[in-house]
């Protein structure tokens, strides 16, 4: 498992790996900004990092959701929702090639990527998964560990180790002032979009009869199935929409940063201690963890770059430590 | 030498357990009875400390323990033998007992002797007295239910603690296995001079050894007094026994 | 250090095993040397994994932490500081054992995938203090080409350190896990409340736990710099913390050299595979599966529920 991005001289306990983050924005060279604190604070500085924090949110939330009904539902600790995070990504890449590269090719990669994602999800879930409910978390979460290995290696086989980039499409192209400061006309569709999922997930979870059955089999799943309902296709239902949000996700960042084979690392367990924090299984939770995740984030590299990085995973420790079962209502 | 004064506990408005009152003297066998869900298993876990009252006092031995976490309680020298058999499932009997034992003897943070060597005398009288002595080396999971019950009560006996709690014994147990329970629990008042507080549902077994009975229904303790009192209580006979056995 | 085996087969095999590696520098090359050093610290990691996780039921999702701040601690002490080099072989452990108590202190409250998820995230704080305090830590790049005392600089010299450090903690581990501790920790897997109800401080035992945990962690860290002679951020990553669960997993979580045998398996394939295929961690993923899948005690575990105690650790307490 090498990165061929930054070649590496070192030996191979463990492997090396590359972090590309999801920062919407150019990657700060850390050791120019070492020694700067705090030396970025004007408002509209600090306006526009909120604003570009909420989009990033944005991407968060779509992920962690995804992720929440997984682990909230199926109790599945899917290692592997990066990954699939990450197929979207490559899969919106190479549909938009085959549909020409350009705007065009943006929205159809935007609606079939993440269509991919859900099919390779369900062929996985009925494959192997199902048969796998009982086991131990502990097997789960080594299992679906495998599976970010294996989708590592095919994402290598496929697309080989070069980063790809994909175009935003024309009109989402550009920035436009805000308080004086530019602001990407991309990031505001992601404002855009976030709200929209967020609708759209709170419908199909409460107001649709599979909804609300799965909501019910998230708490006692004996009791489902003694209703006569088919738990397991209730439960296949379930992981393909988690894993379809993955790639939704996948397919919305791929815009705004290199697509490459890190994606997954970073990404998962940012997703992790956002559904975590926000209450396993609990979709408003995991707004609002990302929300914090995200504000943190962009606070962080505003008030102390060097360790912006630091600033959420000390939000979350707080937050975990005061409240571990998480801040919203869980489902276990 | 232990008395409940008025405890009470609810889980989220639910009223487990109302204003009940005990009093178990030293040496004595007390019982408390009553139908499902009454709040007997509740009112044990909260002398020995698994929950903790929302009001009301516990003492015992002339010390306040309620709300004391359950490992000190059990230092003080209660044990419990828990209602759904709660072993150490993956060690084997000996070990099962052994853990209680070492525990009592406050070897527990001994890192570098080897166990296998220690408490033996103890543990092996124990699981003599138990009848276990045949199936000390297998692993305890692989145990029928009955036997697994008894090594609950041998694992409680590890701590060799002055009042032994039995939330139900007998429970799920063959006529056999229960005759050797009810002739270990004689021997262990009478030889050992335990005193023990148990609740059960076989009244044959309730009325042959106890002391002193008490009632409980929803959580309220009804009544408490000698055998021949509670037998012949015409409120007791309507509300429990006159369906049962 | 076998006194608990009672088969004077396996004790045989045992013995012969450690004179093999031994011997083996007198002729081996010296990458299978180095390939060989390399197991053993990746075993000794497993196995002081394995003691919280296996034999007191706590899910150490980030134990890396500790294997990399004892490995960051000594290359630190060696290249920033004056002080006798001994120090810091000392001193990386200790520092790792202190970290783990005091995040236990944190975690310990918690159980399960919450105490795991709480103990990522504080590793993953530590990581990204290490990963970004490029001056103190050397960041990314990590720190390269640590002066180590002249006899254990050599390849053959730091086998021989690595073998013998990590058989006293070996062995020192396996006593403990035969120690009444040991004995009691076991009970607290098994069944926490019962565990409470015998006397038992839970939190405070886990807490020890954590400490041993962390310390032979720490052992493996100061190794690792031995044989390797640089430390790098991905030493406090999470992906080495599940992999070392994985190696656990793999060789049976249950039994005491378990750990062993899935770390030596997952050396031995990375490498190996490394050669043929650049995919090996494909591989590795599709053995990994149908292990899960088939043997989910592990392959030792397997072993021993099939025909008894292999290298296990109850010893059979016929009366």
């Amino acid at each position: 498992m090498h990165s061929e991005a930054e070649p590496r001289n070192k030996k191979q306990l463990p492997y090396p790996v590359s972090k590309n983050r999801v920062y919407i924005g150019p990657e700060p060279n850390w050791k120019v900004l070492e020694m700067e604190f705090a030396s970025h604070i004007t408002v509209s500085a600090l306006g526009q990092q909120l604003l570009v924090g909420l989009s990033r949110t944005t991407i968060l939330f779509i992920v962690a959701s995804g992720l929440s009904l997984v682990l909230g539902v199926l109790r599945i600790p899917n290692v592997a929702h990066g990954s699939l995070y990450m197929i979207g990504a490559f899969l919106a890449y190479s549909i938009n090639v085959f549909f020409g590269g350009g705007s065009t090719g943006f929205w159809v990669a935007l609606v079939l990527a993440p269509l991919g994602v859900a099919l390779i999800s369900l062929a996985v879930e009925r494959g192997l998964f199902c048969h796998l409910y009982d086991r131990e978390h502990l097997m789960l979460l080594l299992f679906t560990f495998s599976f970010m290995l294996l989708f590592r290696d095919l994402v290598k086989l496929v697309w080989g180790s070069d980063y790809r980039s994909l175009a935003a499409p024309d009109m989402l192209q550009g920035s436009f002032s805000f308080f004086g400061m530019p602001f990407p006309r991309y990031n505001l569709f992601l404002l855009i979009v976030g709200p929209l999922v967020a609708v759209g997930l709170w419908f199909l979870t409460n107001k649709t009869k599979v909804g609300k059955i799965s909501r019910a089999a998230a708490v006692d799943r004996e009791m489902v199935g003694a209703v006569g309902i088919n738990v397991s296709w209730v439960f296949a239902f379930v992981f393909v929409i988690g894993c379809f949000l993955a790639g939704l996700g996948g397919a919305l960042v791929a815009p705004t940063q290199n697509i490459n084979q890190g994606m997954d690392h970073t990404l998962i367990i940012e997703a992790f201690l956002i559904v975590i924090v926000g209450g396993l299984g609990n979709m408003w939770g995991a707004l609002l963890g990302a929300l914090i995740f995200g504000l943190t984030d962009s606070i962080g590299i505003l008030v102390w770059p060097q360790f912006a990085i630091v600033f959420p995973y000390l939000a979350v420790i707080v937050i975990l430590v005061f409240r571990p079962k998480g801040l919203l209502k869980a489902t276990w | 030498m232990l008395s409940v004064q008025a405890v009470t506990k609810s889980f989220d408005h639910f009223v487990a357990v109302s204003e009940a009152n005990l009093e178990v003297e030293k040496g004595s066998v007390v019982a408390v009875i009553g139908p499902n869900g009454a709040g007997k298993s509740t009112l044990f876990k909260l002398i020995t400390g698994h929950l903790k009252p929302d009001r009301g006092r516990i003492i015992f031995k002339g010390e306040e323990v309620a709300g004391l976490p359950p490992h000190a309680i059990c230092r003080k020298g209660i044990s419990l033998s828990y209602q759904i058999v709660n072993i150490f499932s993956r060690l084997t009997v000996f070990e099962n007992v052994q853990a209680a034992v070492l525990s009592h003897q406050k070897r527990t943070y001994n890192l570098f002797s080897p166990a296998r060597n220690l408490a033996v005398k103890a543990t092996c009288e124990i699981l003599e007295a138990v009848g276990l002595s045949g199936t000390a080396g297998r692993i305890s999971g692989t145990l029928s239910h009955g036997e697994q019950k008894v090594l609950e009560i041998a694992i409680a006996l590890g701590n060799d603690p002055e009042l032994l709690i039995l939330d139900e014994p007998t429970a799920g147990m063959s006529p056999e296995e229960t005759f050797a329970t009810i002739g270990l629990i004689n021997r262990l008042t009478k030889e050992m001079g335990l005193t023990i507080l148990f609740c059960e549902h076989d009244m044959e077994l309730v009325f042959s050894i106890a002391h002193r009975i008490m009632v409980m229904q929803q959580g309220v303790s009804i009544i408490e007094g000698d055998p021949d009192e509670i037998r012949n209580n015409k409120q007791v006979q309507e509300a429990y026994l006159g369906g049962s056995d | 250090m076998f006194n608990g085996f009672r088969n004077w087969k396996l004790l045989v095999l045992g013995v012969g095993f450690a004179v093999i590696l031994a011997v083996a520098p007198l002729f081996l090359a010296r990458f299978y040397v180095y390939f060989l050093a390399l197991i053993v610290v990746t075993g000794l990691l497993a196995t002081s994994l394995n003691m919280v996780l296996g034999f007191g039921g706590m899910y150490q999702f980030h134990h890396a932490v500790f294997f990399g701040v004892g490995a960051y601690a000594l290359a630190l002490m060696l290249t920033k500081t004056s002080l006798p080099q001994f120090l810091g072989f000392i001193v990386g452990p200790v520092i790792a054992s202190v970290l783990a108590f005091l995040m236990g202190l944190i975690c310990v409250r918690l159980s399960k995938l919450y105490f795991g998820m709480l103990q990522i995230s504080l590793g993953s704080l530590v990581w990204a203090l290490v990963f970004r305090w490029y001056s103190f830590t050397g960041g990314d790049d990590g720190i390269h080409g640590v002066p180590l005392p002249a006899m254990i600089s050599s390849i053959t010299g730091s086998y021989y350190f690595t073998l013998i450090v990590a058989g006293m903690s070996l062995a020192l581990m396996y006593t403990i896990i035969n120690s009444p501790f040991g004995r009691i920790f076991q009970a607290i897997r098994d069944n926490p409340e019962r565990s409470a109800g015998i006397g038992v401080n839970v939190r405070a035992h886990q807490l020890v736990g954590e400490l041993i945990a962390g310390f032979f962690g720490g052992v493996a860290g100061i190794l690792f710099v031995t044989v390797e002679g640089s430390v790098f951020p991905d030493l406090l990553y999470w992906h080495l913390s599940l992999e070392i669960l994985i190696m656990c997993l793999l060789g049976g979580w249950f039994t005491f050299w378990g750990p062993m045998l899935g770390a030596a398996f997952i050396v031995t394939l990375r490498t190996v595979v490394g050669v043929y295929t650049e995919y090996w961690t494909l591989v590795l993923a599709i053995i990994l599966m149908l292990l899960i899948y088939f043997l989910p005690q592990g392959v030792l575990g397997y072993f021993q529920e099939r025909f008894g105690s292999r290298g296990a650790v109850r010893s059979r307490e016929d009366k």
